[in-house]
């Protein structure tokens, strides 16, 4: 495949719809003024011809080849430019395909390097290839990075799947942040149209008028509660319908399917995979359930979409595929080492502090400007009560071990997360210790990586066990540094 | 929690250069100028509030304390240590951070000069690795010393095969 190829031809249909929305403001004005002048006719055509000639050069343009180790992609619309990167530099393969796309079988290949270099350049992206095009180019970029083990491979040659979405999961749509998300989005959406196109949306109040307010301030809230969650649901549905994690042994690399109308398969190549995290916020974790992202070197958070392994589902399930992608499933069930009375203390104040400060501070002002006193002290006994929960459930949340070959570390209350690194991809170590924590004798012990969040804490960890557990972790490292 | 064997990190061994102690009172006290500033002039010309004299006294000797005081405690903290198989720093006074990167994981050395840094002849080495939470600043070296140790870093890091990841 050293030579130059093309998108596939089938594309030429897909840009020209893309680009007449994009140009779409521009043609209402074309058609409008247009009419209203002589030779309208021309306008049409040019508005019509301008997109399919856009897509055209596109189409005529746009080549790319694998050639000496590496996968180049040139673009000579107006600039020429050849993006390339190394095949072994090459960690995920994404294809997508929009509704139009996937009538069309066609998908767009994006291909991510995770260079911490190539922030804020382009990624490579090959937008319509056919689907067998699409996926003869994801094997040879995925091959080259791990030569096939004919050894240990069980030679079955398929995809081995591991999970398949459950309709039931949708259950736990509703106790993640992202119905709020798209309500947000969708609030601002709203608002942005309702005042460009200047309308006034007049409500007419008079019959709730006669309601009283508490049943309007009830009524509002579950109205605002049961819209969130209905958009949680359809939001889980439209990104994860048709979920299916798969495992390929022939090329040693995870595959991952999923969407509703717009589908996304990503493939995470095994050698990069150096440990998952399983979060388990507070809403989700009292119904029982978790979610699973795999820490992929090269990959940070702002790709973080290429690293989903499982939707938020039960516990059971998300520890199941935590073991199987890990190929070990003790560091996920392993008991925690706990951080001890220090440790537990400090999350107390911490979480103590600031909120019996803020109701004393609320209580006092109120008392002195003699305002709602019973209210706001209802409000303060609720902050501190809240402060409690928390403090009870961060500080039963600290925990870290070394099982396997891979350091766990697990803290936080309302997004908490365990968090699994292989020790191989540690490549680094930060202690952090503020002068409250060296009295005490703790330390944060962060060890730094290459993928996902970057980082994993153990928090308020004792020094002794902290200078311990990088020194197990990474052997030959730390023993000069030793007193 | 059984106590483990008493393993501890000792601090790394050199110390930056002193002149970075006056560097650092330079950079704090102008840090501490625009408040400053901005409480006078709008206590005074502006008449914005009106503050009693010895609060605004008490605030500037907060201020000149700061900008005296904490450089001597974080040259007493910052250390550094270059060792064939790594680099090891320990930064900060109120929070202290010790960072340790094994040599094979370096992926750039930078030397950096700020407008005050060079007043006082003194320059920054910056070691990168692949995790963007895991680069280490040697602040406050002697200028020929930053460029011998870049020299001596980029030679060690280039001399590990691989792509630090």
């Amino acid at each position: 495949m050293s030579d130059w190829s093309r998108l596939d031809p089938r594309m030429l249909l897909v840009h020209p719809v893309r680009d007449l929305v994009k140009f779409l403001p521009a043609l209402v004005g074309i058609v409008v003024f247009g009419r209203s002048s002589e030779g309208g006719g021309w306008w049409g055509v040019a508005g019509v011809g301008i997109p399919i000639l856009l897509g055209l050069a596109r189409y005529l343009t746009t080549t790319y080849r694998i050639t000496a180790g590496r996968i180049e992609v040139r673009h000579a619309l107006l600039n020429r430019r050849v993006l390339s990167a190394p095949l072994d530099r090459v960690r995920t393969v994404d294809l997508t395909a929009s509704p139009i796309q996937r009538l069309l079988g066609l998908v767009t290949v994006r291909i991510g390097t995770g260079q911490t270099a190539g922030h804020g350049e382009e990624r490579l992206a090959l937008d319509g290839l056919s689907v067998a095009a699409a996926t003869a180019l994801r094997e040879r970029l995925l091959h080259v990075t791990t030569p096939a083990d004919t050894t240990s491979a069980p030679t079955t040659g398929g995809p081995r799947v591991v999970l398949t979405l459950d309709l039931a999961w949708v259950r736990f749509a509703p106790l993640t942040s992202a119905g709020i998300v798209i309500a947000g989005a969708a609030l601002g959406a709203a608002a942005q149209t309702i005042r460009t196109l200047e309308l006034t949306p007049s409500v007419d109040l008079d019959p709730l008028a006669h309601l009283g307010l508490a049943l309007l301030v009830v009524g509002g809230v579950i109205g605002v509660l049961v819209t969130i969650c209905v958009l949680a649901v359809v939001g889980y549905l439209v990104t994860n319908f048709g979920f299916q994690l798969s495992h390929t042994a022939t090329d040693g690399s995870w595959h991952l399917r999923r969407g509703l109308f717009t589908t996304r398969e990503t493939s995470l190549d095994d050698a990069r995979v150096s440990g998952v995290s399983i979060g388990e916020p507070l809403a989700l974790r009292l119904a029982g359930g978790a979610r699973l992202s795999a820490i992929v070197t090269g990959l940070d958070r702002k790709q973080q979409g290429s690293s989903v392994l499982v939707p938020p589902a039960p516990r059971a399930e998300v520890d199941r595929v935590a073991g199987d992608v890990l190929g070990t499933s003790r560091p996920v069930t392993a008991l925690l080492v706990e951080h001890g009375p220090r440790a537990r203390r400090r999350r107390w104040i911490r979480a103590l502090f600031p909120a019996t400060a803020l109701a004393l501070a609320a209580l006092l002002t109120a008392y002195a400007v003699a305002w709602e006193l019973p209210f706001v002290a209802v409000v303060a006994v609720l902050l501190v009560a809240g402060a409690v929960l928390l403090a009870r459930d961060r500080a039963g949340g600290l925990g870290h071990a070394l099982v396997d070959d891979h350091l766990v570390a697990r803290s936080g209350s309302l997004d908490r997360r365990r968090e699994v690194l292989h020790t191989p991809s540690v490549i680094g170590w930060n202690l952090r210790a503020t002068w409250f924590q060296r009295r005490v004798g703790l330390t944060d012990l962060v060890a730094t990586t290459a993928g996902g969040r970057q980082r994993v804490r153990v928090l308020d960890v004792d020094e002794a066990a902290a200078t311990l557990l990088a020194v197990r972790a990474t052997p030959s490292l730390l023993d000069q540094f030793l007193a | 929690m059984s106590r483990p064997e008493a393993v501890r990190l000792r601090a790394p061994l050199e110390r930056v250069s002193p002149r970075a102690r006056l560097m650092w009172t330079c950079t704090d006290l102008l840090r501490c100028v625009p408040p400053m500033a901005l409480l006078l002039l709008g206590d005074g010309p502006w008449d914005w509030f009106d503050l009693p004299t010895w609060s605004l006294v008490g605030v500037g000797v907060l201020f000149a304390a700061y900008g005296v005081l904490v450089p001597q405690w974080r040259y007493l903290v910052h250390r550094w240590e270059v060792t064939e198989t790594a680099v090891y720093t320990q930064t900060g006074w109120w929070a202290r951070e010790r960072r340790i990167a094994p040599m094979s994981r370096v992926q750039t050395v930078d030397h950096r000069e700020g407008a005050i840094s060079r007043l006082f002849g003194l320059a920054t080495v910056r070691v990168t690795t692949a995790s963007s939470a895991g680069a280490l600043s040697i602040e406050g070296l002697d200028r020929d010393r930053a460029l011998v140790i870049v020299d001596e870093l980029t030679r060690m890091a280039d001399s590990v095969p691989g792509d630090a990841t």
